[in-house]
């Protein structure tokens, strides 16, 4: 036994050998990483400190567990993790589902020409930023000659224009369809890439065994990027809570708050906008620990039933 | 062999790209004689877009005559993150300008004490003190002076109302000049003209327009609230003057009924709907366009919308400021004298070359020349004696400064290096002039035509004479309360943050209400402040007024 497990070792080391100047080429990405992705990491210290600015790490308080009971004990953390939660959530699924349909049903166009020109021009709003696309969507949900009140009061369907941007039933679906007018052609570009890897004999088979459009789509094109698609999921999932706070910050208004307040803006505007860092490090901490849980487990899950997986 | 050359030069990238990890950047930090020209960086808080790098008039002047320039930044956004970003990295300028985000900057030590280097080699600024000196104090633990005051000028006599209840000229001119002194007139004059008039300039016209967008809510729509009920501008606490409690403003049940008349203006129609949506430029852009009737909010707020107006001579659509009040038997405070506040300005940083030197420079600035400097501009270019020994601005020049502001300020440099403790307006100088350009007579050439006409049928020369005078209130023996100092672990700090979240949903909720909601909604708001602890943290408050007052006073 003992013998077999040496000989494992030598020959693990035997392969290492042969293959020196891989690994000495993979050195300057693992500093790389090291330098920015891990001793970083040292910064989490501060959520079990009282950190001030100007002291030394020797000198600062340790505060033990205070920072995260503060937290878990504040009714507002809830709210907004429920806010963070449902909004990603939404902008999880339109976020899959309209890119994959814009995807595959650009793909069954046979101009090339029109292919190109839409697949361009849906993808284009990706680089408008969002302090322009909020000021976009606010023009056209506006009260004061807003395109969509003007539409809606003509149709005859409403009388009075609506304040679409002080409903807070209705941020969560405004940010999802501003996220989706931004990213949809985006987001479809790395599956419509996907689907012209797909073997075109296929198809051909497909249609000698009498397959319309639909069922070719249905049992080729849509297999043909499962595994894309399952892989940019479990990636997704693991970002969950962290959908950043552009979009919420620009196109909230006092009126809203209950729905439009997520974690990076609490922890922005109740840590590091109070100076208080080691609070703002301690929220930071827990959503990295909820991402690399929630990534493990959408993980662990596709592995067991789909048989794919990032890791 | 060429294996071997291949894994050094691996190596060698690796190195490379380390390297400069590891190396430290911030070297330069040469001693420089006096004698010389000093750059002193420098950061300041609020952004001016007339800088111009001291390549104006005055400070090619400033330069020659003190040797020093400045090599400023200005903040881009929120000036906290970049303060706090200043004061975590250790590496400072020469001098900060922080205003109110000053704790972070104490609380590291980045900011040297001033009183020895104000003793020895600054008289002006000494001699401009007086016996003030006391309120340069941090607080009653803290007594070090950090900041020569650049926010509050000495001895400031205000001749222009800065706010909040404006009403479009042209309102009261087709009214017949109506009185406007409460709200319900305010209303009625706002009403009448809306009826008589619905579209302006082919646009719907609107009666009121508030603005809530982030901490601007305060100034429209908060703010107002104590004004009109005749309590001073004490920022979100209210002082009582003989027991100096501290007290939430909105607890006051004047205020309630304050902002019942806001709920009752939304409730029939004057209220502009997109009050507590619309973002800033949204609001100004409405103002600029001329269909805004009322605003309830500071000169400074609305300023750039206005100016805009002047530009394309709509005189009539610019605004005359009220001394509205709930009713009779208030008056409008916005007189009321806090006497001199010290506090915000401009500090001198643990890593300045030459504190000494930088010092000098700002006792220059608050020496008599310096301050005609910053104020007037150069003899001879920008302003004249004439044979009376008065002093004058040339019509070229003072048609630049009304008409083309900041063109005027980009390349005189007036007004962009009020950087150091100064008077205020009303006071005279050696000469007999006064030190700054605010004085009646300047005021009232600013004044357009149809402005005069309208003061004319008001019996008033000035807006201000429409109000109650400082003398008819007592001055404040604690300041403005809301440029105290707090330091950023007290629990203050946190539920300013938290009633902020509260009010801020809360009142724009109240007053977009049914008039029969409105009631529910304020007592929510009540009890959500009471549930953050609001009288504890108010007697919090109370200490620190109080501790004000002796740092004051001993």
């Amino acid at each position: 036994m003992a013998n077999v497990e040496a000989s494992k070792v030598d020959l693990f080391v035997k392969k290492m050998y042969q293959q020196r100047y891989l690994y000495l080429m993979s050195v300057p990405f693992i500093i790389l990483v090291l330098i920015f992705n891990y001793i970083p990491i040292w910064g989490w210290i501060m959520s079990f400190q009282n950190f001030k600015l100007g002291r030394t790490f020797f000198e600062q308080e340790w505060v033990g567990l205070a920072n995260f009971i503060q937290i878990l004990s504040d009714k507002q953390f809830y709210l907004v993790l429920r806010n963070t939660l449902a909004m990603s959530v939404m902008g999880l699924i339109a976020g899959f589902t309209i890119p994959i349909i814009f995807a595959v049903s650009l793909n069954e166009v046979s101009h090339t020409g029109y292919k190109k020109i839409v697949q361009t021009i849906s993808y284009l709003p990706h680089f408008v930023s969002w302090v322009v696309v909020a000021g976009i969507f606010y023009k056209l949900l506006s009260t004061d000659g807003g395109v969509v009140n003007d539409i809606l009061m003509k149709l005859g369907f409403i009388g009075e224009p609506i304040q679409f941007m002080a409903k807070g039933k209705l941020f969560w679906w405004i940010v999802t369809l501003a996220d989706i007018w931004k990213e949809m052609g985006w987001n479809s570009i790395i599956f419509i890439s996907a689907i012209t890897a797909i073997d075109p004999q296929l198809y051909d088979a497909a249609k000698v065994d009498g397959c319309g459009r639909f069922r070719q789509i249905w049992h080729i094109t849509l297999p043909g990027i499962r595994s894309v698609v399952i892989v940019l999921l479990i990636l997704s999932i693991g970002n969950l809570v962290r959908i950043g706070f552009e979009k919420q910050m620009l196109l909230s208004n006092p009126l809203v708050f209950d729905y439009s307040e997520v974690l990076d803006l609490y922890a922005l505007k109740y840590g590091l906008g109070l100076n208080r860092f080691s609070f703002g490090t301690a929220i930071g901490m827990f959503s990295s620990l909820v991402s690399v849980c929630l990534l493990f487990t959408a993980n662990g899950l596709f592995k067991h039933y789909s048989k794919e997986s990032v890791m | 062999m060429l294996k071997n050359k291949k894994i050094v030069l691996v190596f060698g990238l690796v190195i490379f790209i380390s390297l400069p990890i590891f190396s430290n950047s911030n070297k330069e930090k040469a001693s420089e004689t006096s004698d010389k020209v000093t750059t002193f960086t420098a950061f300041f808080a609020d952004p001016n877009s007339s800088w111009n790098g001291m390549q104006d008039d005055v400070g090619k002047f400033l330069t020659e005559k003190t040797g020093v320039t400045l090599n400023v930044e200005m903040a881009v956004g929120d000036p906290a993150q970049k303060i706090n970003l200043i004061a975590a990295s250790g590496v400072y300028p020469d001098l900060i300008s922080p205003k109110g985000d000053n704790g972070a900057l104490i609380e590291s030590g980045a900011l040297i004490d001033l009183t020895d280097l104000i003793d020895k080699h600054a008289p002006n600024i000494k001699a401009v003190l007086g016996d003030q000196i006391k309120r340069l104090r941090h607080s009653y633990e803290d007594q070090s002076i950090y900041f020569i005051p650049t926010l509050d000028a000495i001895n400031q006599y205000y001749y222009k109302v800065g706010g909040p209840f404006n009403l479009q000229l042209d309102v009261v001119e087709k009214l017949g000049y109506p009185e406007i002194r409460t709200l319900e007139d305010y209303e009625a004059a706002i009403k009448a003209y809306v009826e008589k008039y619905p579209t302006i300039d082919g646009q719907k016209t609107i009666g009121l327009s508030l603005l809530a967008d982030d901490w601007r809510i305060m100034i429209s729509t908060t703010n107002p609230a104590f004004f009109a009920t005749g309590a001073p501008d004490d920022g979100e606490f209210t002082i009582d003057p003989k027991t100096f409690d501290a007290m939430l403003h909105y607890k006051r049940p004047a205020e309630r009924e304050y902002f019942r008349w806001l709920n009752h203006m939304n409730d029939i129609g004057l209220l502009d709907k997109e009050s507590f949506v619309q973002k800033y430029d949204q609001y100004l852009a409405k103002i600029a366009a001329g269909k805004v009737l009322a605003v309830i909010d500071q000169d400074w707020e609305i300023g750039q919308a206005v100016n805009s107006l002047k530009s394309e001579g709509k005189f009539n659509r610019t605004y005359g400021k009220f001394p509205v009040t709930l009713d009779e038997s208030y008056k409008i405070p916005v007189f009321q004298q806090a006497g001199f506040n010290g506090g915000w300005g401009i500090a001198i940083t643990k890593s300045c070359k030459d504190p000494v030197k930088a010092i000098k420079f700002l006792d220059y600035l608050a020496s008599e020349e310096g301050q005609i400097l910053v104020n007037w501009g150069i003899e001879g270019k920008h302003y004249n004696y004439n044979e009376k020994g008065e002093r004058i601005i040339p019509a070229d020049v003072l048609d630049m400064k009304i008409n083309d502001n900041n063109k005027f300020k980009k390349e005189t440099g007036v007004g962009n290096y009020l950087l150091s403790l100064r008077y205020g307006d009303g006071n005279k100088d050696s000469t007999g002039n006064y030190y700054t350009t605010n004085y009646p007579e300047q005021i009232l050439s600013d004044y357009s035509d149809f402005e005069k006409k309208v003061l004319k049928n008001y019996n008033a020369t000035f807006w201000k004479d429409l109000f109650p005078k400082e003398d008819e209130f007592p001055v404040k023996p604690w300041g403005a309360a809301w440029n105290i100092p707090i330091p950023n672990d007290s629990p203050i700090t946190v539920f300013q943050q938290k009633e902020q979240d509260i009010i801020r949903q809360l009142i724009p909720e109240a007053i977009m209400a049914t008039p029969a909601e409105f009631d529910g909604i304020y007592d929510k708001m009540l009890a959500q402040l009471e549930a953050i602890d609001s009288t504890k943290i108010e007697k919090e408050y109370t200490s620190y007024v109080k501790k004000r007052i002796k740092l004051w006073t001993e």
